[in-house]
């Protein structure tokens, strides 16, 4: 008696919310890429891949989060997410991902200020924690081009039911500043974004839109160039520089998962009057659990609707001295705009649920970036060529803890 | 002889009976017997565990009570309620907490332990094995 007794006063304690709890989770990750001309990376923000800077590379997926959870008081909480990879600059100085403020307003309406997640597309927010999703990363073809992840400012959250169909809509305003390397950085202004996701059974989906005003000044001097150059030149600038430009992003995304197999289909297109330009990207996704092993498949394609390629200034006429400088301003601009994304990727992989909390995972990949671009590839060398399929061999193990 | 046969044969089945409860022991969601909860479905108790739903669909607030990782009753549940395996279940609530939106149900060690919970405690739910359930609680679904 006085041990059952001594039991259920323990299992009471366990009942209340502890007042604060450390969790984490990371990938060590190993890719392979038999290229020389470019690098692949999960990000146009990463510093190297495998390729050119080596044929072996441990920055594409590698990564540590650490997250602190406080329960202040029965409604409010606080969340402090600290993530250390690689960046731009080729640096691992740990980036805090997340730190906000909770308030439970109701048990389905919840407030949060702070730095908070951008509901991108469905597997935005948890894309880092690689131990979540069969697949070794999302797809840099659809997710890859929006490197953002988070925004200063505050969401809503509101939980509701329409018979069977569970919803939950997110409306969020926001900012956010990125250093890249010195002296540049991004930066997004008026962030505005909502998303509406159904539930209903194994299926869910989620539909979401972002605006914002985005600036981004790593390629200034040749901005600043092309000004010299008269109304046409200015015209030029005033097109591509990515200067407080309009950036709009449309995604829908589905997922069907019964348990022993799933689908996963997402698209989306963004938007910016700027070298950013247009595109749309497609993924699709499908595996099947067997045991501790789930094979699985997918393909990604992304499609650039700005032109690749542009003419430049027009030369014919001028000095030969400013006819050479608009030569190299004209191939600059062209370098830049390559970075407009047409690819497509086959995968095919396998997760292998090891251990508790830890997963390994095997993924083969085919690249083919197409027509001019050089795809979601980084550090091009001279000699890229565009329509060469590269093979990415991927090797990860995703933990929790 | 003949009586020896026959509690021979009741042994047999009994056995037989015991050896399936192993495999499958049937489950029962339980609120508190002082609870004026409905008769919930398959899916509505999904969305209380599994942090989707706050609320009885009589929009009494309701908090969900589990048992133990890598208990057999737990495992059970999850596959039978959410097809979830353990490996999913982690997944699942890894998802929740790195996007802050949500921690697992708080756990209590064991039927009786979880019984004496609920009971307790209008606001609860919590599963047990229908051979634990007495009248402190009342279920709200059976899991085959």
């Amino acid at each position: 008696m006085a041990l059952a007794s001594g039991a259920a006063t323990a299992a009471t304690t366990d009942v209340l919310p502890s007042l604060w709890s450390v969790s984490g989770f990371g990938t060590a990750g190993l890719v392979h890429a038999n290229t020389d001309t470019a690098d692949f990376s999960n990000s146009v923000l990463k510093g190297s891949g495998a390729g050119a800077s080596g044929r072996w590379s441990g920055a594409v997926d590698s990564r540590l989060g650490v997250q602190l959870d406080v329960a202040l008081l029965p409604q409010w909480s606080a969340v402090l997410q600290v993530v250390s990879e690689q960046q731009y600059n080729n640096s691992y100085r740990p980036r805090v991902e997340w730190a906000n403020l909770k308030y439970q307003v109701t048990p389905d309406v919840t407030l949060r200020v702070g730095r908070v997640s951008l509901p991108v597309f469905m597997a935005a927010e948890h894309r880092k924690v690689g131990y979540v999703y069969s697949e070794v990363r999302q797809p840099v073809e659809v997710s890859g081009g929006v490197p953002i992840t988070s925004s200063d400012g505050a969401d809503l959250s509101w939980r509701w039911h329409t018979g069977q169909l569970r919803h939950t809509t997110r409306v969020q305003y926001g900012r956010t500043e990125m250093g890249l390397s010195e002296g540049i950085s991004l930066r997004a202004r008026g962030i505005m974004a909502a998303s509406h996701s159904i539930d209903v059974g194994s299926f869910s989906a989620r539909a979401s839109v972002i605006g914002a005003k985005v600036s981004v000044n790593f390629a200034d001097p040749l901005f600043d160039g092309l000004r010299q150059f008269g109304p046409a030149g200015m015209a030029l600038a005033d097109r591509y520089a990515v200067d407080s430009k309009r950036f709009s992003l449309v995604a829908l995304g589905m997922e069907y998962d019964p348990g022993t197999w799933f689908v996963h289909a997402e698209g989306g297109r963004q938007r910016s009057q700027s070298v950013l330009g247009t595109n749309v990207g497609l993924a699709l996704g499908a595996g099947y659990r067997w045991r501790d092993f789930t094979p699985y498949v997918g393909y990604a394609t992304v499609h650039a609707q700005t032109e690749t390629r542009t003419s430049g200034l027009a030369l014919a006429g001028l000095p030969p001295q400013l006819a050479g400088t608009g030569a190299a301003l004209n191939a600059g601009l062209n370098q830049l705009l390559m970075t407009l994304p047409e690819q497509s990727t086959l995968s095919i992989g396998t997760r292998w649920d090891a251990y508790e909390n830890i997963a390994v995972k095997l993924q083969f990949e085919r690249v083919t970036p197409h027509g001019n671009s050089r795809g979601t590839l980084i550090n091009p060398q001279p000699g890229f060529v565009s329509d060469r399929a590269i093979n990415v061999t991927s090797m990860t193990l995703d933990f929790v803890f | 002889m003949n009586l020896s046969i026959r509690s021979l044969f009741t042994a047999l089945v009994l056995f037989a009976g015991a050896m399936s409860d192993a495999s499958a022991a049937e489950l029962v969601v339980i609120v508190s017997a002082r609870s004026t909860a409905p008769a919930l479905r398959n899916d509505q108790v999904a969305a209380i565990f599994l942090g989707q739903a706050a609320q009885l669909p009589d929009g009494a607030n309701v908090t969900a009570i589990d048992q133990q990782v890598g208990s057999d009753v737990r495992d059970e549940f999850y596959v039978r309620v959410a097809a979830k395996s353990p490996a999913l279940l982690k997944a699942y609530w890894s998802k929740l907490l790195f996007t802050g939106r949500g921690q697992p149900p708080r756990e209590a060690g064991g039927n009786a332990a979880v019984k004496k919970l609920v009971a307790d405690t209008p606001g609860l739910i919590g599963y047990i094995e229908r051979s634990a359930l007495d009248a402190t609680v009342r279920p709200v679904l059976v899991l085959h």
